[in-house]
């Protein structure tokens, strides 16, 4: 907002979407004193067969007939912000990984020797045991929804009693998934509580933080700054801050037979979560010296935009949303109309808005909601160095093209930040072992006892 | 076409002669398009948008149907008149809330143009009465920070109306060490004042920033206190309806005897809560000066919405002769009768998903 005397503070809760109500401190402590003592259960059991559980609750996510699926895809729309098709593709996309396959695969990503979950192992010459927290808590912002599951996986994973305070627009699936633990298991659903208070109440934030033995947070900078400074010395801060992605296409694919076929899966990547992921790209680098240039790309992109409005459709942006799209298309015109690039986007009917910038303008606009800035870069090792200035905010980096150029350029991008190099039809869902932000999801929760001799 | 300086003076002698008296839609016009043909002729980057649209002062009746420039364009291009010399003062906006991006500029050919543009409706609003009044300002003077427009505004009404006035506050936010001596002076005495400044400055000053040990002091009868928006860059965030319990308790006024003033450093005109005229029930609606009209408009396509009907807000203010006068802004409110309804932002919600915008990570990184 560029308001100078700005709005006056409106004290108007908004409504939590279709979700529960909201936890006081009190509700908030209760459940931590349950979870807690729910812990030596969840300790007892063997990794694998807690794996094995979560497995098949996950599982009945990806169940046709199962009223679990039902469930979730009537609520997620509302709940979600998202349209009908696009919330079963986000949901579609998250429970495949919630399965005791991936899950168990997971554990065994982030540690070699897994057993040493469940009690002293010989790792690498080392007699250790990997410990989870004796009560974890999970704070979710945002609403990009099967977070608030994702990060409760992690850790039961490692055997940790579990508060999650899902986002504004995860509340259901996070609920849903409680559900069906229950349902399951009813045991080890003692060990896990959802329990939702609106971004910034700090009373519930801080009996849950005071509470628990380490505190993941998943969020803005702002919120990953406030769970720091309200957390306790001895809770330990695991924080997933800002990220954004970007996508950079090789002149490989600079070709008229295979344009169209990549501007669709960059659209779909930019589209799936409506742009709110921090996998999602904001900016596509389109590489020089291919048979077609940057603003072919950004016409082929805007067509599939288009089309992607049959497929996967938006939803209508509230007010806010609203005014902050028109403002990045007018600040966009405006540059295009004085000569630096073009814009083209889907007028009031969809949100979808591609600016194609001749000039690398960081300082151009915001871009939200299906909204993407395309710029060419000479070479994709030039990157790095354009990339730079984002640093720690950079995520994931996603690509078409470069064929065997892909490990030199994962290079430099990672010296650069990125923490992941992946293929552009892959960018929207990494699998659950992936190293979030660069950090092993589950080793970065459990601390290690050792024996000496 | 007109020289800036010509219409400059002529619309300043519009806005003396008629006060906070309404504007109707033919003067409005009239002057509307008169303005338009100027900006288009002078202002370059306006005329390439004016261009691109197709719309130029020869097929354009109406002043709806100029291009609108959204306020974010502030931080990408200078809106300056060619010809209209160079500028006088140099508003900058104080960042955005939702992070540090580049400060927005408005340049400002005419600051006497300013001064006409402001004067009437914040007497109206503020000091409805004639005479001199004492002021106390926990915004900084227009000494300290030339670049704001909320000072100069302050500046001007005391430069009008002011017996007296004590700058409290410096531009960093720092107290003088004789606030709390002159707050406790203006008690004692029988003189009723008007105290100015920002959401934030009260915050600060209720909570006894400045030496202010016990807050604010009661103040004495009559007297009235103009509060504006801005939280920008605070962690807390106080309801409206809170800070002004607060203020109220501590100063011993009543409630509508605080006056919201509603401007952006974009808009050289403003909008004024008109309580001390209507009283309470005028709480939270906004008077837009005689020459500054308010649409709200469908988020979507931008379409005009109807009386009542929430959307985004969008301006068009003769004062902005020397820039651009038709603005599109982020705001979200209601227009009824030509007066307005501000929608706040819902607390709690913060902009959705874990991304963010990149020119804001960009130039946090860079500063």
């Amino acid at each position: 907002m560029t308001s100078r005397s700005g709005d006056p503070v409106s004290s108007r809760r908004s409504p939590v979407a279709s979700g529960g109500p909201i936890a006081d401190t009190a509700d908030v402590r209760l459940a931590c004193e349950r979870i807690r003592a729910a812990g030596p259960g969840l300790v007892a059991r063997p990794w694998a067969e807690i794996a094995g559980v979560l497995g098949r609750v996950g599982a009945r996510f990806r169940s046709d007939s199962d009223p679990l699926r039902t469930e979730a895809l009537e609520r997620l729309p509302e709940d979600a912000g998202l349209s009908v098709a696009m919330a079963r593709e986000v949901l579609d996309g998250m429970s495949r990984d919630w399965t005791v396959d991936r899950l168990s695969r997971t554990v065994e990503a982030d540690f070699e020797e897994p057993a040493c979950l469940d009690g002293m192992s010989t790792v690498r010459g080392r007699h250790v045991m990997a410990i989870g927290p004796a009560l974890c808590l999970q704070i979710v912002s945002g609403s990009v929804p099967g977070v608030g599951v994702n990060a409760l996986l992690r850790s039961l994973l490692v055997k940790s009693p579990t508060l999650v305070k899902p986002g504004r627009g995860d509340i259901v699936l996070t609920e849903l998934f409680a559900r069906g633990l229950r349902e399951a298991d009813p045991q080890m659903a003692e060990a896990l509580a959802v329990r939702y208070w609106p971004g910034g109440v700090e009373a519930q934030q801080r009996a849950a933080l005071a509470a628990a033995d380490v505190a993941v947070v998943y969020g803005s900078d702002e919120t990953v700054a406030d769970v720091r400074a309200t957390a306790p010395a001895t809770t330990r801060v695991v924080a997933y801050h800002h990220r954004i992605g970007v996508a950079l296409i090789g002149r490989e694919v600079l070709a008229p037979s295979q344009i169209d076929a990549v501007a669709t899966d960059t659209a779909r990547a930019v589209a799936l979560f409506e742009q709110r992921g921090c996998v999602c790209p904001h900016v596509v680098y389109v590489e020089s010296g291919g048979q077609l240039a940057g603003a072919d790309f950004a016409d082929c992109l805007a067509s599939a935009f288009g089309a992607l409005e049959e497929a996967l459709p938006s939803v209508t942006l509230d007010a806010a949303e609203g005014a902050a799209l028109q403002q990045l298309r007018g600040t966009a015109e405006l540059h295009a109309a004085t000569g630096a690039g073009f814009i083209r986007h889907g007028g009031g009917t969809a949100p979808w808005t591609v600016i194609y910038e001749e000039q690398a303008d960081h300082a151009g606009p915001v871009t939200l909601a299906r909204g993407v800035r395309v710029q060419e870069v000479d070479d994709a090792s030039a990157l790095a160095a354009r990339l730079s200035p984002l640093g720690a905010h950079l995520q994931s980096v996603a690509y078409a093209g470069l064929e065997g150029r892909v490990p030199e350029v994962a290079e430099s991008l990672g010296r650069a930040g990125a923490s992941r190099v992946v293929p552009i039809d892959r960018v929207s869902f990494p699998p659950p072992w992936w190293l979030h932000d660069g950090r092993g999801p589950l080793r970065d929760l459990v601390r290690w006892v050792e024996v000496e001799r | 076409m007109e020289a800036f300086r010509d219409l400059a003076e002529r619309l300043e002698a519009r806005f003396a002669a008629t006060g906070t008296d309404p504007w109707d839609r033919a003067t409005f016009e009239e002057w509307a398009l008169l303005v338009f043909a100027h900006q288009y002729e002078s202002c370059s980057p306006y005329r390439a948008l004016c261009d691109a649209r197709g719309v130029t002062p020869q097929n354009v009746a109406r002043w709806e149907d100029t291009p609108l420039v959204p306020a974010t364009g502030f931080k990408h291009f200078d809106f300056m008149g060619e010809g209209s010399g160079p500028p006088e003062a140099t508003f900058r906006t104080s960042g955005t809330t939702r992070g540090i991006g580049t400060r927005g500029r408005h340049h400002v050919p005419s600051l006497s143009l300013y001064r006409a543009a402001l004067l009437p409706p914040l007497e109206a609003a503020l000091l409805p009465d004639p005479g001199e009044m004492r002021m106390v300002s926990l915004i900084p003077s227009p000494e300290e920070a030339p670049d704001s427009s909320l000072s100069v505004m302050v500046g001007f009404a005391a430069e009008a109306r002011a017996s007296r006035i004590d700058w409290l506050v410096d531009t960093d936010g720092r107290w003088m060490s004789e606030s709390a001596s002159v707050l406790s002076e203006v008690a004692s005495a029988d003189e009723p004042i008007l105290l100015l400044g920002t959401a934030l400055a009260f915050v600060h000053a209720l909570e006894g920033a400045g030496g202010l040990e016990r807050g604010l002091p009661a103040l004495p009868e009559g007297s009235r206190v103009m509060e504006t928006g801005g939280f920008k860059g605070a962690r807390r965030e106080v309801s409206r309806e809170e800070l002004y319990l607060r203020i109220s308790e501590q100063t011993g006024l009543p409630t509508h005897r605080i006056v919201n003033e509603y401007g952006m450093t974009e808009l050289l005109s403003q909008l004024w809560e008109p309580v001390l005229a209507e009283g309470a029930s005028a709480t939270g609606v906004h008077v837009p000066a005689p020459w500054l009209r308010v649409r709200a408009l469908d988020p979507s396509t931008l379409a005009p919405l109807g009386e009542g009907q929430d959307g985004i807000l969008a301006f068009y203010d003769l004062a902005n002769l020397g820039s651009v006068s038709h603005v599109l802004t982020e705001d979200v409110g209601s227009v009824t009768e030509g007066r307005v309804r501000l929608r706040g932002r819902a607390p709690g919600s913060e902009p959705r998903g874990c991304s963010r915008a990149m020119d804001e990570l960009m130039s946090a990184s860079s500063r």
